[in-house]
């Protein structure tokens, strides 16, 4: 067969937004459920477009609000359908009541939450504190550095949420403005590609769904045993969701050629004395910031989160083991902590890491860019830290500290 | 004993038992209160509708039956409990996912007032506007009466609950209930009706219509399903207190049939208001100016019933 026949991904240059869009139109789902809020508006008249064009064979639910969105996908899911919603900030926490329920019955969702600061002060800015104040929520939470990762993500999460081994609904986050609304080249795989991506899901056996008839319940009361027993399933299968992450972006990778290292990703950590971790749109600059210090001498690493629940414990661990400081920049900050949840979280991996300076640095809210200064600042400050010097444990670089 | 046998064994039965498409499907001795129309109620919509038809519920009065945690009664619907908020969205959803799947299902909503005209309202609304196909019976017992017979919107003018109170400055609720199934009517959907235990036949006749009309979209039944607790009334009075609100036009039986509006029952001398007030303790504490204030509300309610009823003729 002539190789220039063969049907090839497509590249594009289109936004983050558009690039969700089309990654849940190759992920084909039955049901997707839809209400506008800004910077997520965007992925629903996308996925309107390609339904109103017939490209997207899928039942379209506009409802009156996200909580609706939220249990409109969730009850479809029950009944067997592979699902899609997509919100952010006010619209999350406007659904949480929902967003509980869809983890507790363990229904498969993929949901696109564009990351942007929550009700309380109000703005219309980027800020992973949504994601935050959705932690505990018992869903998956992953998090896309570029328009090209937020295409994959999506794929890889259809394949995670839906595993036998997981079943659990996962939330992809990606910053608001900053990549919501970036136009970057993109490949677009092929259709043929991505079924059979997504086919071995197929032949799993099949997942208890509701059916007429059947006098199969969902939602039933847990009371006692049968709460904790339950909860003890979830948690299990989180912990499961861990290292089938790591496979399903290790399989993406053989498919497609792209692949991101799983649960997180270290860029230039092998001999790093130091280690700045930090997630999302920042990641690009951070590299560039490290190359520069690494041309300048310093030796330090990156650790990019991608997956924030679970947390990525184990492999955390052994990244950070054995450095002389470890910085980390939180988009977001830890009500009652006063640092970083980021920095929060792996401050509690300290028996494990060992003790040596950990510094919290929070950046990027409302819209506030994460500029290449910035990160200079942070990557000295961490320096300084580990040749001994005061430092100083929390830092809010935005107002000018 | 399936239906069959039951006509056999009995010469004469209620006609209504013509509709009926199953036998019980719940157990004997479920935990509904004594005297509760709420069971009657949902042993009722189960019979006419058929064991396929697939429960949506929530935290309330009917959750302990419809959703378990009733150990040893128990029913055979296939059902799906949810938030409060969360009833006609995930009915929705339920829908949307059978109709993919080329699945045909009856989706029934089974919520209270607090449910239907409260919290779950938006969801409610938003559902009826898209014309979703679906079933949604809200059984009206007038307040919060699963955790404590507090106040809600559907509670009426005057009525004692347990935070509308009666005292030196409390008169209990000092505003009238939200006309909901009229609400429902203007949401121009397939088929809207009021219903009530006393009038089965008439309850059947809707329950069969909205069987069918579901197809084509939202049908809303509001059912009036008194709570000899909250109500403060006898365990044996329920259907007599279902009788007395449809006979003093406090409840008065209707259906709106893609907009035709017809009253189903005719009450040829309503009674006073007080027939009705009469009967329940929550009412007990009405002076003449709340009554006459409860009799007002009453009658221009159904002024603008039979307003609209009056631009169809019947058998037209």
């Amino acid at each position: 067969m002539d190789a220039l026949k063969q049907p090839r991904p497509e590249t594009r240059v289109i936004t983050g937004n558009a690039a969700a869009a089309y990654a849940v139109r190759l992920c084909r789902p039955d049901v997707v459920s839809l209400y506008p809020i800004t910077p997520q508006s965007e992925v629903i008249e996308t996925l309107e477009r390609f339904h109103a064009n017939g490209t997207l064979d899928a039942e379209m639910v506009q409802v009156e609000g996200e909580n609706s969105a939220q249990n409109v996908v969730c009850g479809a899911s029950m009944a067997g359908a592979r699902v899609f919603t997509a919100t952010s900030s006010y619209g999350l926490v406007f659904m949480y009541d929902a967003i509980l329920q869809t983890a507790g019955y363990r229904a498969p969702v993929v949901m696109v939450n564009v990351n942007r600061e929550p009700p309380g002060i109000h703005a219309v800015c980027s800020g992973q504190q949504d994601m935050i104040a959705t932690r505990d929520s018992g869903w998956i939470q992953v998090i896309a550095e570029s328009v090209q990762e937020i295409l994959d993500l999506v794929i890889m999460a259809y394949r995670l949420a839906e595993d036998r081994e997981v079943l659990l609904p996962i939330m992809v986050n990606y910053d608001g403005f900053y990549l919501s609304f970036l136009a970057e080249s993109v490949e677009i795989p092929e259709q043929e590609a991505v079924d059979r991506f997504l086919a071995p899901l197929n032949d799993q056996p099949p997942r208890p769904v509701l059916e007429p008839g059947s006098s199969k319940g969902c939602g039933a009361h847990g009371l006692g045993a049968g709460y904790v027993e339950l909860r003890r399933k979830h948690m299990a299968a989180l912990d499961r969701a861990r290292g089938k992450f790591d496979e399903v972006d290790a399989l993406f990778g053989a498919d497609f050629g792209r692949s991101y290292g799983g649960q997180i990703d270290c860029y230039r950590t092998d001999d790093a004395e130091i280690i700045l971790v930090t997630s999302g749109s920042a990641v690009g600059t951070a590299r560039t910031v490290i190359d520069a210090k690494r041309a300048a001498g310093v030796k330090v690493g990156l650790v990019k989160i991608r997956m924030f629940r679970p947390f990525p414990i184990e492999v955390l661990t052994k990244a950070l083991q054995g450095r002389k400081a470890i910085g980390v920049l939180d988009r977001s900050i830890a009500f009652g902590w006063d640092c970083g949840p980021m920095y929060q979280e792996i401050r509690a991996l300290t028996p494990e890491i060992g003790t040596v300076p950990l510094l919290s640095f929070i950046d990027g809210l409302a819209n506030m860019d994460i500029t290449k200064p910035h990160i200079e600042r942070v990557v000295d400050d961490i320096q300084r830290a580990a040749l001994g010097h005061d430092y100083q444990s929390v830092t809010w670089i935005a107002s000018g500290e | 004993m399936t239906t069959t046998e039951t006509v056999t064994r009995f010469k004469k039965l209620p006609k209504v038992t013509q509709y009926y498409k199953n036998e019980d499907q719940f157990t004997p001795g479920v935990a509904f209160c004594s005297g509760c129309t709420l069971e009657h109620n949902v042993r009722f919509v189960s019979r006419v509708l058929g064991k396929d038809a697939i429960f949506v519920g929530t935290p309330s009065c009917s959750a302990p039956v419809l959703n378990g945690a009733n150990d040893g009664a128990w029913h055979r619907h296939a059902h799906y409990a949810c938030t409060m908020t969360g009833v006609a969205s995930s009915a929705t959803g339920l829908r949307r996912a059978f109709l993919k799947a080329g699945k045909d299902a009856t989706i029934v909503c089974f919520t209270g007032d607090g449910c239907a005209m409260d919290v779950g309202f938006q969801p409610l609304s938003g559902a009826a506007e898209r014309n979703e196909k679906i079933i949604y019976i809200c059984y009206d017992n007038e307040g919060y009466m699963n955790t404590g017979i507090q106040r809600s919107s559907g509670t009426p003018l005057g009525a004692s609950t347990s935070t509308t109170q009666v005292g030196s400055t409390g008169q209990g609720k000092s505003t009238g209930s939200k006309n909901m199934p009229m609400v429902m009517a203007m949401h121009d959907i397939p088929f809207v009706a009021t219903a009530t235990l006393s009038h089965l036949d008439d309850y059947a006749k809707k329950l069969d219509k909205a069987r069918e009309f579901c197809k084509e979209g939202f049908v809303y039944l509001h059912v009036f399903t008194p709570c000899n607790v909250g109500w403060k009334t006898p365990t044996d009075a329920s259907i007599e207190v279902c009788r007395a609100a449809v006979k003093t036009n406090y409840f008065p039986l209707w259906e709106a049939d893609h907009g035709r509006f017809r009253m189903t029952y005719k009450t040829k001398k309503p009674h006073p208001v007080e027939d009705l007030t009469s009967l329940l303790g929550k009412f007990k504490h009405l002076d003449g100016a709340q009554l006459a204030a409860l009799q007002a509300q009453v009658d221009k309610r159904f002024h603008v019933l039979q307003s609209l009823c009056a631009g169809f003729t019947e058998g037209e």
